[in-house]
């Protein structure tokens, strides 16, 4: 309507790049195209794209939180151990012959209480959450080690049908209902993030916390509640994983935190909290489980997987950098008050 | 005296007596009387180490004053917090502290207390309205309220909070060095927007090592050094050369 004609150039590839995620959105796009071309369009075939959907889900959705989180300006680190955790407890409630519905919130409670325990060690204990979670991560992977002996259990998807449909089920025959999950939340979480005041509380703790705290913002109950997302999302990822494989592996999740880290910062979020959005996370997780997936389909050994990753992230954040130092130089010249810092 | 002046304090807004501050051994603030009227620009200077900010800190609910009264409008005040000051309606704009960089301008200044519609969601629509109308009362012209901060001059910025503030009814804003880190074209861009402050009936305290920035807005003079009022001066009893003898005057003692 009444926009400023700087801000939104009749140029529409410039209009485009305004937004912070558009790069990433270029990243997938040329990653899609590579891999489809590269691999006969198998990539993009029905089949293939069911697969690492329903796969990538699982992932995606842990991503989804600990995106939000580094926008309030914190890590977990513990993603995986708290999913191997949760699938621990699960299995045993299980195994207990407990309601499979009762066992799941009984699951997502524990999620919940692990996510709470990260904040409150940050928070209150005023460590960074890089190492509280740090120290997190070993804590529950290995108290799951020790109380599964690391033997695998299995997990019987006939005990109710109906559970194993709601987390893993497919729509008409040919969607996985973990897509809807993921879609679904990410949709969720993106309306809160940037149409909630909460989520506006969560940009300005990440941003300047001082400035939200002198505002009335309580930061710390809004990190805490950020972990307590974390925790509730992974414990959901930890039942669907053992309803999907029907086992229970203490090797589950192994590594997904740093993987996790990647994908938000490969998504444009910002290590230092305070920049971030939903579009770019999901972008950024999709991008993680494209390659992952990618270089399956391309026949490429699993050990050049890393060293995909370590490249796309670099460029891609080299990449938006680029995009970034150009928008703001188009911002600041008809202005004229151009700030001293780029 | 004491009792006759707030007995009859029509015409002052905020009047705090015989504070006293200490940070352990450290007696900040030894006995300071200090009040500002219904719409009056007060200067309070002094050195660093004076105790300015120690005073307008307890002011604003930030430290507690363990001896000391605080009347607000003629009414004892009881200020324990930030949240209890700003009830009053006092408002601090701190110099670079109160605005998240990476947010944009209308988001900046509801912070924390968004309008919202249904289920919490937040009512864009009349933050960018009132964000807008608000910036426009101290003339201050942006292109939009969806500009990030970072883009803004500092001047601009400083325009930003005070602008928060006079969206929120404030009756008293508390300045902190607003001009410390600013061009000379952005510092009387700021003191322009002071200006307006007036305009609107509130009263201003500007804290500043700066007298030439604080010289021509503010009607009266409060130095501190030493954590003691050293005086208190209209501005038609004095000029800058003078205020600065006051305050080169007072003796340092360590």
């Amino acid at each position: 309507m009444e926009k400023q004609q700087f801000l939104h150039p009749k140029v529409s590839l410039a209009h485009f790049f305004h937004y912070r995620s558009s790069s990433v959105f270029v990243v997938f796009v040329g990653l899609v195209v590579l891999f489809s071309f590269f691999s006969h369009r198998r990539f993009i075939s029905g089949g293939n794209l069911q697969i690492l959907l329903a796969l990538g889900s699982e992932f995606n959705i842990v991503v989804l939180g600990v995106g939000i989180l580094m926008i309030s300006g914190e890590f977990d680190l513990s993603v995986g151990s708290i999913v191997v955790f949760c699938s621990f407890i699960f299995i045993r409630l299980f195994e207990m012959g407990m309601n499979l519905f009762l066992a799941g919130l009984i699951t997502l409670g524990v999620g919940a209480i692990l996510g709470w325990l990260n904040g409150l060690i940050t928070v209150k204990g005023q460590i960074p959450s890089f190492v509280a979670t740090l120290g997190t991560m070993m804590l529950w992977r290995g108290m799951t080690l020790l109380l599964s002996q690391g033997f695998s259990r299995s997990f019987d998807v006939m005990a109710s049908p109906t559970f194993s449909r709601v987390l893993t089920g497919v729509i008409g025959g040919v969607v996985p209902v973990q897509i809807v999950w993921f879609a679904g939340l990410a949709l969720a979480l993106g309306l809160i993030l940037h149409f909630h005041r909460f989520g506006n509380w969560i940009y300005a703790t990440g941003d300047n916390k001082n400035a939200a705290r002198a505002m009335g913002i309580k930061t710390d109950r809004v990190k805490t509640i950020c972990f307590i997302l974390v925790g509730v999302l992974c414990a959901l990822v930890a039942m669907m994983q053992i309803v999907r494989v029907s086992t229970f592996s203490s090797r589950v999740a192994d590594g997904w935190e740093l993987k996790a880290v990647a994908a938000s910062v490969v998504g444009g979020t910002s290590l230092m909290g305070g920049i971030g959005s939903m579009v770019g996370v999901v972008l950024g997780t999709l991008i993680i489980s494209a390659i992952e997936n990618g270089l399956v389909v391309l026949r490429i050994p699993y050990f050049w997987t890393y060293t995909v990753f370590g490249l796309v992230i670099v460029l891609s954040v080299l990449f938006s950098r680029y995009v970034e130092a150009r928008k703001l130089k188009h911002i600041s010249k008809p202005s004229e008050t151009s700030p001293g810092e780029t | 005296m004491k009792a006759d002046s707030i007995g009859e304090s029509r015409g002052v807004l905020v009047k705090m007596v015989n504070i006293h501050k200490w940070f352990g051994k450290v007696h900040a603030l030894k006995g300071v009387d200090f009040e500002v009227k219904h719409s009056e620009i007060v200067g309070l200077v002094g050195d660093n180490g004076a105790g300015k900010s120690t005073l307008i800190k307890v002011l604003s609910g930030v430290y507690l004053a363990e001896e000391g009264e605080i009347f607000f409008e003629g009414r004892r005040a009881n200020i324990t917090s930030p949240g209890d000051a700003r009830k009053l309606g006092i408002e601090t704009v701190y110099q670079e502290q109160a605005l998240a960089p990476n947010m944009s301008i209308s988001r900046n200044i509801f912070m924390g207390r968004e309008p919202t519609k249904a289920l919490g969601f937040m009512d864009k629509k009349a933050m960018d309205k009132a964000s807008m109308e608000a910036l426009r009362n101290i003339r201050l012209d942006v292109a939009s309220p969806d500009l990030l901060i970072t883009v803004l001059s500092g001047g601009q910025r400083q325009g930003v909070a005070i602008a928060r503030v006079l969206h929120f009814e404030a009756k008293l804003v508390i300045m902190d060095e607003p001009t410390i880190a600013l061009s000379i074209k952005e510092a009387h861009q700021v003191l322009e927007f002071i200006k307006q402050l007036r305009e609107e009936n509130i009263s201003v305290i500007f804290i500043t090592h700066n007298l030439y920035h604080v010289f021509p807005v503010a009607e009266r003079f409060v130095i501190l050094g030493s954590g003691e009022k050293i005086a208190d001066v209209e501005k038609k009893d004095t000029s800058i050369d003078h205020l600065t003898e006051l305050i080169v005057r007072e003796p340092s003692r360590l």
